[in-house]
Parts: C-alpha cells; structure tokens; sequence
C-alpha cells in the first residue's frame, strides 16, 4: 500500500470513528466514492476496532505477565506422579505451584498442589495442617473446597483437590471489580464456609482474595483450609513473633499482610473472629475497590491494621447502602470482642440485606432506631413458644381435614380445590416462608384426602403475589373452590383469615382466628373442636395421623425446613445450595426429621445435574438422605421418589427404581413428581406409551408444573415426536421462559430434527440463563462462521467449554463422524456414573452408534 | 541488581550503538519486567492502585539515577527504554516459544489460570512483532506510538511527549495502528 493510499484510510477511518456508529456506513458510501477496495479497507479496520476496543491496551509486561514470571514448573506436563497425570501448569504463589491433574484411577480432573519443602519438613506442623485440611473438606461444605487426598510421592508433599473451574476474587478484583450485588453475595458465600468450619473448630487464618475462588456459575469456594498451620510463626504470643511476620519477605508466605487481624498482626493467639476480620477486609476491598489498611511497607500497613480507623466504604461509592456499611465497620473492630462474634452473625446480617423485597422505610427506621425488625420479633416469639408454631400448622391441618369432609357432606360434594398461596400482611418479607409453608402444609394435607382433588404446589404459586380473581382462578385451573388465607403478624399477635369460595365466586366459608403467640398450644383443641362441630364429621383415627402427620415436635426444624422448601422450589444451582443448608440445619436440630433428609436428598440431587460440583458425591450424599428418611419413615412419598431417582439416575438400577417410584405412587396417587419421575423412567427405557401416561397424569395432577410439561416435551423428543415435542415445549415457556431445562430439551429436539439455527438459539438462552457470556459468544461466533460444523467443532475441543456437558460432546462428536472420541467419553461418563447416560437406549442422536460393538458393549454395561 | 549509575552508562552505550551494553542491558531489563510483572500478578504493593505508568516511572527510576543527568531529556530515556523493553519482550516470546514446540504439542497456561487461558489465549507478542514491523513501514509514527505505548508503558500523553506530537495525534493513530494490529493478527 502506497503512503498516500494509507493516509487516506487512515483519515477516512479516524473520521468514522468520530461518527455515531449508526451513521458510519452512509459516511464511508460519502467518503469513499466509488472506491469499493477503500471502503472495505476502512470497514474492516473499523470492525477489527469494534472488535476489541482492550487490545494491547495494558503495556506489554502486563499482558504477558503470566509467561514472564512463570519459571520452569517443577512437575512436566504429560509427567505422572502418583495416579496423577499433569495436564497443565496452573499457577503458582507462596504456597507452591498447581496444576491441573487427571486422576487415572477415578478418571476425574483435580488440582494438585505441590507443597514446597520448607514447610513440610516440620512433621508436627505438617500433621496439623493435614489434620485441619481434611477435617474442612469433611465438612463437605459446598463453599469449602473437597480435598481428595494428601500424599507424598517423590518425596513431595501434593495436595489433590477438586478442579474449580474459574478465577480467584483477586484475579477478578483486577479485572472488573464486583458489583454491589456480587461482593455481597460472594461474602455471603464466604461466610457461609466460615460459619461451618468455624462450627466444627476450624479457624482459616489466611482469607484473602487469593484463597477466594469465583465458579463461572456464581458459586464461591474458599481454597487452603489450615494451610495457614503450616505457614504462622512458631511461637504464638512473643514480639518475637510480631517481627519475623514483617520481616517475612514478599511472596514468601505472609506475603498478604494487608488481611491480617490485629490480634494476628500482634502474634497472638487467633480464633475464628480473625476470619471476620479477614473477610471484613475483602468486603470492604471489593465495595470501595480499596483496602481498609494500607502503607508503604509491611511495617506500615500492620502499624495502620492496629491503629487507623479505615474511610467507610460508602466514602467510595454512595450507592453501599448504610447497613452494609454497618456490617463492614463491625468486621473490622480492632477489639476483637466487640467485633462480630460469630461468622453465623455476620451471615445472618448479610443475608438480611440480601431480600429485595425489604421495604426501605422499614430499613431506615431500624438503623435510626435500632429496633429490631418485626421479623426478628417474631423469631423471637417463636423461639420463646416452641411448639406453638408446629400447634399453629396442627391446627391448620385439622382445619383442612374438617374442610375436606365438610364438601363431602354437601349435596353437591366438591370434589376439586385450590389452595392459592397465603397472603403475608405481615409487612415483612423476612417471614415470606411462614404463609407458604403453610399454605404447602395445608395443600399436602389436603392432598391425602381420598376424592379430593387438590392442585399442587407449582400450579397455585404461580398466583403468588398477584391480584386474583378466585372465579377466574378456579376456571383456569378447573376446581371447584378456591381457599384463600392471609396471615398477619403483629409482635404477639398472629392472624389468620381463611376464606373459601365456590366457581361462581360466592364464599361459602370464612374463618378468622385471632390469636396470641402465647395462646396458641390452648387453642389448639378449641379450633379443632369448632370445625369438627361444623362439620360434623369424625375421621377415623388412620385417616387423621395420615392428613396431620407431625414430622417433628422441633418448632425451629420445622422452620428451618420451610424455609429449605422455600429455596428448593426455585430449582436453581444456587437456590438448591441454601435449600441444602436449610434441610442440613433442620436435620441437626431433630435428626429424625425424615421429612428433612427426603428434603436434602431432593436438593441434592439435581444439583449434581445443574452444577459442576462431583456428581458422584452429590448422588452419594443424596442417597444416603433418602435412605435414611426411609428408614425412619418408610411411607414418606418424596423419599421414595427421591430415592426412585438415584436409583436410576446414579445407579442406573432401572428395577429397583421402578420399584421404589411404584410404591411411591401407591403410598400417594395424587403425588404429581412421583408420577413425573416414573414418566422420566419410562422414557428412558423406551416404553414410550407409558411414559407419556406416567407424565399426562402428573400433568392431571398439576397441570402448569413447568418440570413435568418439560419431562413430557422430552418424551415426545425421545419418541421422535419431534414437532409434538416442540409444540409442548413452546407451550412450556409460555409457562416460564427463564426454565433452563425447557430450553435444553428445545435445543436437543430442534437438534435431532435439524433445524440447528434453532437448536443453535436455544442453547444460547441456557448460557445466559447461567450467565456463561464465554460459552455464549464462542457458540454464537462459531455458528456464525462455520456454521452447523463449525458449530460443533468450537464445541468438541479437548478441554470442553465451560457448560457444555460431556453427553452433549459425545452426541456432537457422533454428529462430526468422531465415533472413537464419541465412545470414549461415553465410557468415561460411565465410570463417573454420569446421569446422562440414561439416556443412551432412546436418543437419536446416538443411532450411527448403534452397530457398534463397543457401543453395545456400554448399553450391556448400563444395563439396557 | 547492578547499580543504578551502571545501567544508566549502559544505556547511554547503547542509544550510542555499542552492541556489548546490550547484551549487558539484556538481562537487568528482563529482571526487571518480570519483577513488574510478578508485581502486577500479584498485586502485593500495599498500594494496589498503581497505575501501570507510575510503574514503568519506578522502572526508570531505577534504571536511571536522575542525579546523573546524563540524559538529555526524560522523552530520550523513554524512547530507548521502550525499544530495550521490546526487544527483551520479543526474545523471550521466541525463546517461549522453542520451548513449546520442544514440548510437543502441550499447551502451556499461563499463571493466572486455566479457564482464564481458554477464554483469552496470551498474546502472541512475537506475531505482533512482526506485524509492527510492517505497521512501521507503511506508517512509521504509528509504528512509534505502538512502541512507546505497549511495549514501553508510556501514556498517551507521555508518548505525545517523546514524540513532540499532540496529544489528540497519538490518540487518533494510536487507535488506527491497534485497528490494523488486531486485524493483522487475526
């Protein structure tokens, strides 16, 4: 290119730039006259500037930093020390070098740490440390890393711990710092695993945004559980002490000073409030994009630890709401007795803050006043009069019955209700779990009830909230009467307004029981007598222990278990989690809440499906819940059910699990997910008319639960009905559009069909549904390019993207003619129990596999 | 590390064209990128704020003892430092890089981690080498601005500075040459 000619681009192109984009095309026409050559010149430069606006932005070093700093790493890739295969250099810092590591025995990736002789020759130290590091991960705490092993194989010391795909808060913290909503929910996170550890007598020592690690997917986990054993000084408590921690050269160790906690930074002895402390700091660094505690030197930043009161956070940045803020200035008192005393506190502060819902006034009045919220009172009540809330639910139950017969005796028996979602006119989003899990309690009571149809959960939530008609309401979910309840709680004061009203919109019952907390165990027989006198029906006694069954005389394991329910019924990764601590609290108050395990089993076992965390451990966990509910309660539905799951899912033991879903629908007919879950069996096993019964009568059931209408789009896909399964799907997301499964069984139907642009689309609204942008762009660019093939190609590298799950590879390798890479990871997902691989018997996609002896071989294997 | 006075001499040996300062410069610089870089990574500066110019100053700071004022101008230091920081850059590219095909075809990650790697592959400072030295051709301002920027850590205006340009210039070409490197390397 000619001076003169590049000139011109380069005017032309700095020209454009000036311009809105909108208006650049209609210039370049202008600029570039009848030079198309130019005008192609100037428009891919302009698009290769669009592009990537950070390109060679930070000066050289930083952007090859990683290379330039990396020495040579101890361990060679492709080298096996153990059952470790190196795959890859991860990092290094001041506690050794990681690496990414397959596991041959139990074909799994791990991260391997490789501890540095220094801090290993110590045997007692080490002992510690082990001791401490296994004890944490024991805790199988989903924000606690699972250490796998610790070994010693030529003579080092190697750590083998779960592969956490992501990047450190530090790594993030250099990048884009979190938002407001994100450094909460990370410390939140945190938390969480401190309150745990911290429970179990565990104390971390060293959180900093290094040991942070942020999952793609949202989850936190916190890395090096008592690694710090090996790193503190030796004598605790001496200015001795004190001196060698500043002396400590950079990047050595104690390389983070700037997380210490007074006590520590005076070597004294440190309990769990120096992890207040710690994340106290990371909260405030990731909220004003600052550390409370800075200086020149070491000297500086520990003398600034121990004396200087930090800039409040919102100093930085307004928008930090006052209470936050609050929380912050009470991690971070240097004495730490007036410090937060308890990580639990700290959460339970955090998560306060968490509800969107909190009305601001309310929010203002209590940091004015510092009254306590009325939710906090009425925890309080409760806490005061155990007993009287599990009474309150008795009664309701009691109630419910007397209901049920009561339409009996009419002349015209009503044989269908709905039971819409209690009303909260408490003013406090806090108690949000106490009117649901009634009306839930209520509903699942009333669903014992022999001729009496009752709507689930999933189809009456879904009015949760909303101004409703009760007529319309019970047009459109075809019941002939509708209950509704308000709940009102005023300090000691409990309210509860029950109103029924027919088809045509005429109340046919109403009810007000006013009641003090503290009356509440004395009015129990009262309520019970006015409705059976009502009534004037008697139940036999079977009838009434089957409707009112208590699951616990524990007041807060019932509590702590409606809340579980409440989270477990947003079916998300995140939501399961903290079903999964709530079910595990309920569980340490009255461990013979079977109710509670069959709960954990449930929430543990689709997370193995919507989150990356090792299945194999999750399906294990939730057995044993399921298991355990069973034995201390052998007629409970859900366990069955959940049980039923595993069994087939995890176990692939297809008889058993048939089984156990049988039973479960013999124990209740009117129990919609187990008529789903045996539907799902079915379609696996190819009885495809079955399934679609199984899962047309949950449907019956609970016509708008969105899991069922997906399981029966899925089973037309695996019946080949493709446009019926569309068709059903579509209907699926009028529903809700934000249920990733609808748009997964989408993507595998319109793939199976061939309309890829459409599978293509739908896979992409799962990648923001998880907020994978990565995955998303690399899928959409791919497609864009080189289309179908290319498509797959992007998708099927060596190291998957993340959220594209292994059974997706292998289909995608069929499709690519790939039949040996296909077959292998199938026969990995086979070792790993995959659940997917249930689906190998009916998938079309597998079909070119069919012939292969390899591949029968596996279906033998499974079991098919 | 050598003094100060020293690799100030050097320098001034080598903007002089004495081709043994070099090899002599080679490795303090190196040391010197790498102890940014580790810096950078690890942000363990008690003031973490720093923005990436007031570390290259340290660097030349370091480099070059000011009370020595053997230097014309600050704008010389910087232009020499940015073409030593180059050089250095593009040796140790090449010499990654006959590593890497020593290794076969293993890919080796970069420090900061596994997935960051997969979702932004580090740059291949060697092809941008080489597309600079075209770039520098055809245009050889634009060429100076991509060195004194990137490869020297300098800010637009400190590059405006060196260059005895506006500020608004270096702005606009600096934009034009990263268009053109980006689509080069693609």
């Amino acid at each position: 290119m000619t001076p003169e000619r590049s000139q011109k681009v380069k005017e032309i192109f700095q020209s454009a730039l000036v311009r809105a984009p909108a208006e650049r095309s209609a210039f370049l026409f202008d600029a570039c006259g009848g030079d198309k050559a130019l005008r192609q010149e100037v428009q891919s430069l302009l698009a290769a500037h669009e592009k990537d606006e950070t390109f060679i932005d930070s000066p050289a070093y930083q952007v090859v930093a990683g290379s330039l700093v990396a020495e040579k790493p101890e361990l060679n890739v492709g080298q096996t020390i153990a059952s470790y295969e190196i795959i890859s250099f991860i990092s290094r810092g001041g506690m050794g070098e990681v690496y990414l590591a397959h596991d041959t025995r139990l074909g799994r990736k791990v991260a391997l740490k490789l501890l540095p002789a220094a801090f290993t020759n110590d045997k007692d130290r080490l002992q510690r440390f082990v001791q401490e590091a296994r004890a944490a991960s024991a805790l199988n705490h989903p924000n606690i890393i699972t250490i796998y092993e610790i070994l010693e194989a030529n003579s080092v010391r190697l750590i083998a711990a779960e592969f956490v795909e992501g990047e450190t808060l530090r790594q993030r913290l250099s990048e884009a710092p979190p938002s407001l909503a994100e450094s909460r929910h990370i410390a939140i996170q945190v938390a969480d695993a401190l309150t745990a550890a911290h429970k179990a007598g565990i104390t971390h020592r060293d959180i900093k945004p290094e040991n942070i690690m942020l999952r793609p997917d949202g989850y936190v986990k916190v890395l090096d559980f008592g690694l710090a054993k090996l790193t503190e000084p030796r004598e605790s408590g001496s200015e001795d002490a004190t001196r060698a921690l500043v002396k400590t050269e950079a990047g050595v160790v104690m390389g983070t000073v700037a997380y210490m906690s007074p006590e520590q930074a005076r070597g004294l002895q440190v309990d769990e409030r120096t992890d207040i402390w710690s994340l106290g700091v990371v909260l405030h660094e990731m909220l004003a994009g600052e550390l409370p505690f800075a200086g020149e030197t070491k000297s500086d930043v520990i003398a600034s630890i121990l004396k200087t009161e930090p800039a409040p956070p919102r100093h930085f940045n307004e928008k930090i709401p006052a209470e936050l803020e609050r929380i912050v200035s009470k991690t971070l008192v240097k004495d730490r007795e007036e410090r937060y005393q308890s990580a639990r506190d700290l959460l339970i502060d955090l998560r306060r803050l968490e509800s969107p819902n909190r009305r601001q006034n309310e929010n203002a009045t209590q940091i004015l006043t510092g009254r306590p919220t009325l939710g906090a009172a009425f925890t309080e009540g409760i806490r005061k009069h155990k007993l009287s809330f599990a009474v309150a639910l008795s009664v309701l139950l009691i109630a419910a019955i007397g209901l049920g017969y009561w339409f009996f005796s009419r002349s015209a028996p009503i044989e269908s209700i709905a039971v819409l979602p209690f009303v909260n006119e408490s003013g406090n989003s806090e108690l949000e779990y106490l009117p649901d899990g009634m009306t839930e309690s209520l509903i699942n009571g009333l669903s014992q009830l022999p001729k009496l149809s009752v709507k689930a959960r999933s189809s009456v939530f879904r009015y949760k909230g909303k101004q409703v008609d009760p007529q319309q309401v019970a047009a459109e979910l075809s019941v002939q009467a509708i209950l509704t309840g308000r709940v009102v709680q005023r300090g000691e004061d409990l309210t509860l307004f029950l109103a029924l009203v027919d088809a045509r919109g005429n109340q046919i019952w109403g009810e007000q029981y006013n009641r003090k907390l503290t009356d509440l165990l004395s009015l129990q027989s009262q309520i019970a007598r006015d409705v059976s006198n009502k009534l004037r029906v008697t139940l036999s006694g079977a009838d009434k222990n089957k409707v009112a069954k208590d699951y616990t005389a524990n007041t807060e394991a019932y509590q702590l278990y409606l809340r579980g329910r409440f989270h477990q019924s947003k079916d998300m990764p995140q939501e399961l989690r903290k079903a999964v601590e709530y079910f595990q609290q309920a569980i340490a108050l009255d461990p013979n809440f079977a109710l509670a395990y069959a709960g954990l089993a449930y929430a543990y076992a689709p997370l193995s499906d919507l989150s990356s965390l090792q299945p194999r451990e999750l399906m294990l966990k939730a057995k044993e819940a399921a298991l355990h509910a069973l034995s201390l309660d052998d007629q409970l539905v859900e366990a069955h059910t959940a049980l039923g799951y595993i069994l087939f899912e995890y176990d692939y033991d297809f008889a058993r699990a048939e089984r156990e879903f049988k039973r479960a629908i013999e124990l209740n007919p009117n129990d919609s997910d187990a008529h789903r879950a045996y539907g799902e069996l079915l379609t696996y096993l190819g009885r495809r008319e079955d399934s679609l019964a199984e899962l047309r009568r949950a449907l019956e059931i609970d016509p708008l639960a969105l899991r069922a209408n997906c399981e029966y789009g899925r089973s037309l896909s695996f019946a080949r009905r493709y446009d019926e399964a569309i068709t059903q799907l579509k209907r699926t997301l009028e529903l809700d559009n934000s249920y990733w499964l609808t748009h997964y069984n989408l993507a595998i139907t319109y793939n199976m069909k061939g309309d890829y642009a459409e599978s293509v689309t739908e896979r992409l609204k799962i990648q923001d549904l998880f907020s994978k942008p990565q995955t998303a762009a690399l899928m959409r660019e791919s497609f864009a390019k080189g289309g179908w093939q290319g498509f797959l190609r992007a998708m099927t590298p060596k190291q998957l993207p993340p959220n594209v799950p292994l059974y997706i590879a292998a289909t995608f390798h069929v499709e690519l003619g790939e039949k040996d890479k296909a077959l292998a990871i199938l026969n990995q997902m086979y070792q790993d129990h995959n659940y997917d691989l249930v689906m190998l018997k009916v998938d079309p996609r597998l079909d070119p596999l069919r012939d292969d002896p390899r591949f029968q071989e596996l279906m033998r294997r499974v079991g098919f | 590390m050598q003094s100060s006075e020293g690799i100030t001499e050097l320098l001034i040996d080598w903007s002089k064209g004495d081709p043994v300062a070099l090899d002599k410069l080679t490795p303090l610089v190196y040391d010197e990128l790498r102890r940014l870089a580790a810096n950078y990574l690890r942000r363990e500066r008690p003031d973490h704020t720093l923005q990436p110019t007031a570390l290259v100053n340290e660097a030349y700071l370091k480099l070059v003892d000011q009370k020595n004022a053997k230097w014309q101008n600050r704008a010389q230091f910087f232009g020499v430092a940015a073409q030593l920081m180059r050089r250095v850059l593009v040796d140790h590219a090449r010499h990654h890089q006959a590593d890497k095909r020593g290794g076969a075809d293993q890919q080796r990650l970069s420090i900061i981690s596994a997935n960051k790697v997969a979702k932004q592959p580090e740059l291949d400072v060697l092809a941008l080498h080489e597309a600079l030295e075209e770039l520098t051709a055809i245009d050889p301002q634009q060429g100076q601005i991509v060195e004194l920027k990137f490869f020297g850590g300098l800010s637009i205006d400190e590059t405006a500075e060196v260059l005895g340009i506006s500020h608004a210039t270096v702005e606009r070409d600096w934009k034009m040459a990263r268009a053109w490197l980006r689509r080069k390397l693609e």
